[in-house]
């Protein structure tokens, strides 16, 4: 070593640095060696500090962990000074910095270094040091306060490459949410505002993006205030909308499509480049100061038309994203906004007609897409659009569309034909909307295929093919008729339905999201039979709530007029399994809300994006089947954003919220689950505990999910047992999973409700129920330990898919919620060791009926628990809402100067079996728990 | 300094645009051109305007031209070959390529068809282009030591910009005719956020706001397809640049899209001639052609064909575009005779015809029978559609790019005078930016900026490399005032950075000048500080004054000197909420504020000499001008103050 290290204090030169570099890097050199590199180093860097020392060194500790603390500690106290470079200095804090990243034992010490350094380092002359010290600042944990202060000064910087920093800066310390001072924000954003009319481009693009996200924290800092500063940020979004730059318009659209609440006058106006008569009668927009009316009206005006008729597609495509979040702020702006994205349409780009379509989508979904005549032929010539996406999104319009007149749909019906014609390869998605459009609009069906019944009789003379592809379509449009809840059903002739049949598998691919092909022959046959006998059948369901307007049964005595084929068909239902599915379950939800025309108007605004959720959901089976769980963790993770984001007020939807977050947990644990059942996965690290806490979960969530919500619909129970019975399925093919016993039985006493469901309301089970049941059966008869065996219930898995759960009826959680006035751990309640202490409950059940059993359930620290039964019957009668203050009496006190203790609201789940061990004085079955933990603090009486 | 701009034509109405602007002793003509509805000296503009002795070559610096159209440059040939004009003139690589052609179209129809006297010949147009320098997009071209010019793309037609133009630190834009949305074939008008003293505008929509351009493609292609789609033939009469171009991209897209077979042609001319030149000039059109025109030349139009004079006649549908535009005569009005009598056929003519052209005539009603000539009457039956796209930008387009730019002064040309007048007004309230628009001949004159080169002092230099910013809070006066005054408003936050702010130009007889810091400026005149300060002695009534004097031995002892200032101390702290009262026994100070007990009967700046001063004390006080309204606050209150002492 010592032939490398020069003796002298002279600074090392470049070779002797390339050759410790060298060894720095190498695997095989000794660690003596490294040391006395490192030694060598922190000499040199004590006496001539340079970076390339200081490259070395953290290289050095990046590559040997057990030096890092001490190259920290070198750096931190040789070259650190600013009063020798800052550039020097600049380079040390990136060094420990990385240091520190690497070696998590020193994330405190980088914690430790003074912000006063750091600040002086900025406030030195060297422009690129500033600009990187500004850029880094996230590395330096330096106060969020500080950040802002120094952020806020920079923006006055003369160089615009500091100023631009400086304003990303600012919009970073807006993510952390740490600023709260009102005045603060309020600075940060009209500094913002001032660069808005900055010099440079890139600063006047990251001005936007401050004022954007100080903007609205500034609408969200003050529920009064809101709608004024709401106000005031559009305006000044939109005063970017005509910058030359199109970076900067990029950005300034993207910032408008944030923005939820504006005044719909100002709304409007952006929709229009003169300014609108009323505006100008009033000189007043939205909540913005008066005086300044010409100027603001002339930012404003027009401004989504110069974005969506730009010359850069990026522009384009970012004003039309940014449609869908203000299309849902007002209807009467959707109205407008929707005739200048009909006209979009023709764009040359395929991503901005795309983008368009996608938003049309959206204002579907909400509710805001309304048609007209004038549209029609902008919008169905996508249709025939050489582009397969831009087709596909045309259609998944068309499925959700409510056409106002028959001209229309019949409009819209030619034009699938003609697309179909053109783009055979559509046939299946062209099916499946016909059908849904068909659904939709049942009168006009009706009159279609009265006029055209003669057409397709002539089609299916003699040969029963129907090759014209404008046969086909009309069959698929006559055969959802019976489906739109209407009077008009029965005008079907029955014929027809015995033609489609012939059309079997192509009709039953196009639909397979809706119901299989078995039931679409049992559909088509029953149909064909009489449909008078499926409309009254129809008129006695529409009757009861939640249930599915259309019922399918298979007619119990095989009639005569069925055809041959069909009878040996539905002869095979008849025996054993039948696999005919419940269709209406499985239905998308665009459908769920026109086929119960009873419930919709209610709720119909919350239901469809919820209902959207949860037929993502069912989307993602394959992927939890697939073993993509990583993936499938965070879809769900961000649907439970997706649905937080829903704050109706209304009673029906907090229930539907509730049940769908719910959903949510329960198929996250089970996505987890699965996770173990996976064939090839090697899970070595987790070991059954894992597994069986897992499983341990998704009891609970979903002991949850069928106890706690009221209004649940047969089959929405039905969907919550099959789950049930999925997991128990899951530990039954696990064999080093015990208590066999206690899950076979759950098994069977689920397995019975499911069957008295099935009885009582005519569903048909799916195949994984049947199976089960089946295999459950054998279990019974035979009583051999060999029906016990794992394979079988393995076998049942494969039997499984999710099926999509449709919110329909109004659902209702069963919740409490339990405080302990004035008490805290500053104010303890009193108690006198080993007598019976009273604990003062103010408890709020909302939905709780009669019957519930309810239980406080009150714990000490050492875990021993004391229940004691809430009587319903004494708190009021008021199923939804009950308020009442209880004293809850605790008795076993201890023998302790004070104590904590855990209290809780739960209740039997009635459905569970009664507990083998059963606790004294307690519950008799198992608790689902209705509300938080609450402590409450005992303190010795006279021991203060 | 000043800028004179002479506008020699465009001054309130549309014409030859042409003005002259001097600055900083610099001559610049921007655009040369002709007014078509002349045929006499008024054609052309006054050039006698601008040198009397017609030694143009001193009188001007150069000329610059914006784009080919001959109300911009048709008189640029008279004023080179006839006038002599012989200095630098400047314009786009695409305007000097199809100047020419444009000059010599005009010249034939002038001498060929209406026989007029020559005005200049095809040489002089040749000699003319002789002397063009060609200059590119955002190009910076030194004309000479202190003139500069840039080009920006300003839209409109192929090659058409607006010049930007500096001398010394004067700085101006003229913008030539724009537009300011894009269309299917060119940009809309792009330009940096630039320094300006004056702006010259174009103003021909002066007025006029137009709606999105969407509607009216959507009308067009749906006029266009259901009339194919029905096996009618679409007549579009175009000229050669610009609209057909245009229209045809548009059309091709849609046919791409739609999958459409119908053949669509060209008539032979000038068209397909004019196609050559956009592929050509690919990097001025539109970002979508040049985005794409590595895979796919937007003008290499897929379903182009020739025409045939042959096919006229033949069955099934198609589109034609042919010249002229108007259907003022020539191919387009022969195709028209064949196809106007059948009702499936379409015409679609351009919002604006001249008068007197076939086009005129369809536009105005819908006419069933048209007098071709005298005995030929021509029945009408097709269907006729209208389409107004203009290359022009539109009121609001004029009022972004002002706004954007924001310069110093603007003036308008190139419109007509009352809608002028409104955008005038306009431009001055809305913006605040003082704005003309003089008639032909007449010169503007505003003052312009003046740079004063300065040496800055080390002192000054090492202040401004450190950054040194100061927060402040300040109750904005605009947002206080406004309704918001029954809300609760709040004070904003104030950033600013001093380091460049705060420098002291100093200017020497014989000497440069030079910016000092401040703390340098006292050293260097040799002189001390002088702060001014405002005094007054306030006298503070005093009920029991008598009481107190008596034991005091009529005099003030210093211990009773304090406790008066005590007493006062005690009221001020109660009265003024925030203000950092420091006592230093002898006085009190409250921010520059001072108070003292005055003694001096005599004291200067006692303005009551009360008589019954035995009853008052007196306290002087004194303070700077930055805490004026502090001093006021703290007086009133001490003048109100009755002390009540023991």
């Amino acid at each position: 070593m010592e032939e490398l290290v020069p003796s002298s204090s002279e600074p090392l030169s470049p070779q002797t640095l390339a050759s410790f570099r060298a060894l720095i890097i190498s695997p095989s050199t000794p660690q003596s060696k490294i040391s006395s590199i490192f030694e060598t180093l922190t000499r040199s860097l004590e006496l001539t500090p340079d970076s390339l020392v200081l490259n070395l060194l953290s290289e050095l500790a990046s590559r040997h962990s057990n030096l890092s603390h001490l190259v920290f500690d070198s750096v931190r106290s040789n070259s650190l000074l600013p009063s020798e470079s800052t550039r020097l200095a600049a380079e040390s804090l990136d060094a420990l910095a990385s240091i520190s990243n690497t070696d998590p034992t020193l994330s405190s010490a980088i914690d430790e270094l003074d912000d006063r350094l750091f600040v002086s380092l900025c406030f030195g002359p060297s422009v690129s040091v500033r600009s990187w010290l500004l850029r880094n600042a996230e590395r330096f944990r330096i106060s969020p306060y500080l950040l802002l202060t120094l952020f806020l000064g920079f923006t006055k910087d003369p160089y615009p490459y500091v100023r631009k920093i400086a304003l990303d800066g600012l919009v970073g310390v807006s993510n952390s949410a740490v600023i709260e001072d009102r005045s603060m924000i309020n600075g940060c954003y009209c500094r913002a505002v001032e660069l808005l009319s900055d010099m440079e481009d890139h600063v006047r693009s990251a001005a936007i993006r401050a004022v954007s996200a100080w903007g609205l924290i500034l609408v969200a800092s003050n529920p009064e205030t809101k709608l004024y500063w709401s106000d005031d940020l559009f305006v000044k979004l939109c005063s970017m909308g005509r910058d030359m730059s199109m970076e900067v318009r990029v950005e300034a659209f993207d910032a408008l499509g944030k923005i939820n609440v504006v005044s719909e006058d100002i709304l409007l106006q952006t929709l229009s480049k003169r300014v609108l008569a009323i505006t100008k009668e009033k000189r007043s927009l939205g909540q913005c100061p008066a005086e300044q009316f010409e100027i603001l009206a002339s930012n404003v005006a027009g401004v989504l038309v110069h974005g969506l008729e730009d010359e850069f597609y990026e522009v384009r495509k970012s004003a039309c994203h940014s449609l869908r979040a203000l299309t849902i702020i007002s209807a009467e702006f959707a109205g407008e906004a929707l005739n200048l994205l009909m006209d979009v349409l023709n764009d040359d780009s395929m991503f901005v007609r795309l983008e368009a379509l996608e938003t049309m989508l959206h204002m579907a979904t909400f509710g805001h897409l309304n048609v007209q005549g004038t549209h029609m032929h902008m919008f169905l010539g996508t249709l025939l659009d050489s582009n397969l996406l831009i087709r596909s999104a045309t259609r998944k319009i068309l499925k959700l569309v409510k056409l106002s007149n028959i001209e229309l749909f019949r409009l819209s019906f030619d034009s699938l034909i003609e697309n179909l014609e053109k783009h055979p390869q559509d046939e299946a998605d062209i099916f499946s909307v016909l059908f849904h459009t068909g659904c939709n609009h049942g009168k006009f069906v009706v009159s279609i295929i009265n006029e055209a019944s003669e057409e397709i009789d002539q089609a299916s003379e003699g040969k029963l093919g129907f090759d014209s592809a404008r046969v086909a379509a009309l069959l698929v449009l006559a055969i959802s008729a019976p489906l739109s809840h209407g009077e008009h059903v029965c005008s079907i002739p029955p014929r027809i339905f015995s033609y489609a049949v012939t059309l079997l598998g192509r009709i039953s691919r196009a639909l397979t999201d809706i119901m299989d092909q078995n039931a679409l022959l049992a559909y088509l046959s029953q149909c064909s039979i009489s449909t008078t006998f499926s409309a009254t059948d129809l008129n006695i369901r529409r009757g009861e709530p939640c249930l599915p307007v259309a019922n399918i049964e298979i007619p119990n005595d095989t009639s005569n007029e069925i055809d041959g084929s069909t009878r040996t068909s539905l002869q095979q239902e008849k025996d054993g399994a039948s696999k005919l599915q419940s269709w209406t379950m499985r239905e998308p939800l665009e459908l769920a809300a026109p086929l119960g025309g009873f419930q919709v108007e209610v709720h119909d605004e919350v239901m469809k994006p919820i209902n959207l959720i949860l037929a993502k959901v069912k989307d993602i089976w394959p992927s939890i089947h697939s073993g993509f769980t990583n993936e499938v963790l965070r879809t769900l993770r961000n649907l439970k954003e997706e649905l937080a984001t829903f704050t109706s007020d209304s009673v029906g939807t907090i229930g539907a919220v509730a049940f769908t977050l719910q959903y949510l947990q329960v198929i996250k644990q089970l996505a987890k689950v699965w996770e173990h059942f996976l064939p090839a996965k090697k899970l070595c690290s987790s070991g059954l505990g894992e597994l069986d806490l897992i499983l341990g979960k998704l009891d609970m969530r979903l002991r949850e999910l069928r106890s706690r919500f009221t209004g649940l619909s047969m089959e929405q129970e039905l969907q919550i047992l099959e789950l049930v019975l999925l997991t128990c399925t899951l530990r039954l093919c696990k064999v080093e999973i015990c208590c066999h016993f206690a899950t076979l039985k759950k098994l069977s006493t689920t397995v019975s409700r499911v069957e008295s469901i099935l009885k009582s309301a005519t569903i048909e089970p799916t195949i994984f129920i049947s199976e089960v049941g089946k295999l459950l059966c054998l279990n019974e008869t035979s009583r051999s330990e060999a029906s016990c065996n794992p394979f079988k219930f393995k076998e049942l898995l494969k039997h499984f898919s999710l099926s999509q759960f449709v919110l329909c009826g109004r659902l209702n959680q069963i919740k409490a919620e339990l405080t302990i006035p004035d008490n805290d751990s500053e104010n303890p309640l009193p108690f006198v060791s080993r007598l019976p202490v009273g604990i003062p409950c103010d408890i709020t059940l909302h939905n709780t009926s009669n019957e519930n059993k309810l239980w406080l359930r009150m714990s000490m620290d050492d875990e021993s628990t004391q229940f004691v039964f809430l009587d319903l019957n004494l708190f009021g009668s008021s199923d939804e809402v009950r308020k009442f203050t209880y004293v809850a009496p605790f008795y076993k006190t201890p023998n302790a100067i004070s104590f904590t203790l855990r209290v809780c609201i739960g209740m039997e789940c009635l459905f569970e079996g009664v507990l083998s061990v059963k606790k004294y004085g307690g519950p008799e079955r198992e608790l689902t728990y209705l509300c938080q933990e609450k402590e409450v603090h005992l303190s010795m009486i006279g021991e203060h | 300094m000043a800028i004179d701009s002479l506008v020699l034509g465009a001054g309130q109405q549309v014409g030859k645009s042409c003005v002259v602007v001097s600055m900083n002793g610099k001559r610049i003509m921007f655009d040369c051109g002709m007014d078509m509805a002349y045929h006499d000296h008024r054609r052309y503009p006054d050039f006698s305007r601008i040198s009397h002795s017609g030694d143009f070559d001193s009188a001007l610096t150069c000329i610059v031209i914006t784009h080919f159209h001959l109300d911009h440059i048709g008189a640029l040939p008279y004023f080179t070959e006839v006038c002599g004009y012989s200095g630098p003139i400047y314009m786009t690589y695409p305007t000097k390529a199809l100047a020419p052609l444009m000059l010599e179209d005009y010249r034939k129809v002038m001498v060929e068809r209406r026989g007029e006297e020559e005005q200049f010949t095809s040489e002089h147009i040749v000699e003319c282009m002789k002397k063009v320098i060609a200059v590119d997009l955002k190009q910076t071209v030194h004309v000479d030591k202190d003139l500069q010019i840039r080009a920006y793309y300003a839209g409109h037609v192929l090659g058409a910009a607006m010049f930007y133009a500096k001398v010394g630190d004067t700085a101006m834009v003229y913008t030539g005719d724009y537009n300011m949305t894009p269309d299917r074939h060119l940009g809309a008008a792009q330009i940096d956020r630039l320094q300006l003293d004056l702006l010259i505008s174009e103003s021909t929509y002066a007025t006029t706001i137009r709606d999105s351009k969407y509607g009216r493609e959507r009308e067009f292609l749906k006029a266009v397809h259901k009339c194919v789609a029905g096996g009618g033939k679409v007549l579009i009469p175009t000229f050669a640049l610009g609209r057909a171009q245009e229209l045809c991209i548009l059309l091709e897209d849609y046919w791409e899209r739609m999958n459409l077979k119908i053949p669509i042609y060209f008539s032979s001319g000038l068209t397909m001639q004019a196609n050559m030149y956009y592929k050509m000039l690919i990097s001025w059109t539109s970002q979508k052609v040049k985005e794409t025109y590595s895979t796919h030349n937007a003008f290499d139009f897929k379903h182009v064909l020739n025409f045939d004079r042959s096919m006229i006649a033949a069955p099934g549908p198609c589109v034609l575009f042919a010249t002229p535009g108007w259907l003022s005569g020539g191919f387009s009005l022969e195709v028209f005779k064949q196809w106007a009598p059948s009702e499936m056929n379409l015409v679609t003519l351009p919002g604006y015809c001249a008068a007197g052209t076939i086009g005129h005539k369809l536009m105005s009603g819908k006419p069933t029978k048209i007098d071709l000539d005298k005995n030929t009457q021509l029945d009408v039956r097709c269907q006729i559609h209208q389409l107004s796209f203009s290359p022009h930008t539109d009121a609001k387009g004029i009022m972004d790019l002002v706004k954007f730019l924001s310069p110093k002064h603007v003036i308008l040309v190139h419109g007509e005078k009352p809608k002028m007048a409104t955008l005038k007004g306009r431009i001055n309230s809305e913006l605040g930016i003082p704005c003309d628009d003089p008639a032909n001949n007449e010169t503007v004159s505003i003052s312009s900026t003046h740079y004063v080169k300065a040496r800055a002092s080390d002192t000054f230099i090492q202040s401004s490399l450190n950054p040194n910013f100061k927060f402040s809070k300040r109750i904005s006066e605009d947002e206080s005032g406004s309704w918001l005054k029954d809300r609760k408003f709040m004070p904003q936050l104030q950033v600013t950075d001093k380091r460049t702010a705060e420098g002291i130009l100093i200017e020497e007889k014989n000497k440069k000048a030079k910016i000092l810091h401040q703390d340098e400026l006292l050293l260097m005149l040799g002189e001390k500080k002088h702060e001014v300060r405002f005094a007054y002695c306030c006298p503070i009534n005093v009920s029991n004054l008598e009481e107190t004097k008596s034991t005091s031995d009529n005099v003030l002892c210093t211990s009773d000197r304090c406790s008066w200032l005590q007493l006062l101390n005690n009221k001020l702290s109660g009265e003024i909420s925030g203000g950092n009262i420091q006592d230093f026994g002898e006085h009190l100070q409250v921010e520059s504020f001072d108070i003292s007990v005055c003694l001096n009967d005599k004291c200067r700046y006692r303005i009551i000499d009360s008589q019954n001063k035995s009853e008052a004390v007196f306290f002087c006080c004194t303070w700077s001008v930055a805490d004026e309204k502090l001093a006021w606050k703290i007086i009133s209150i001490m003048e109100n103050f009755d002390c009540e002492s023991h």
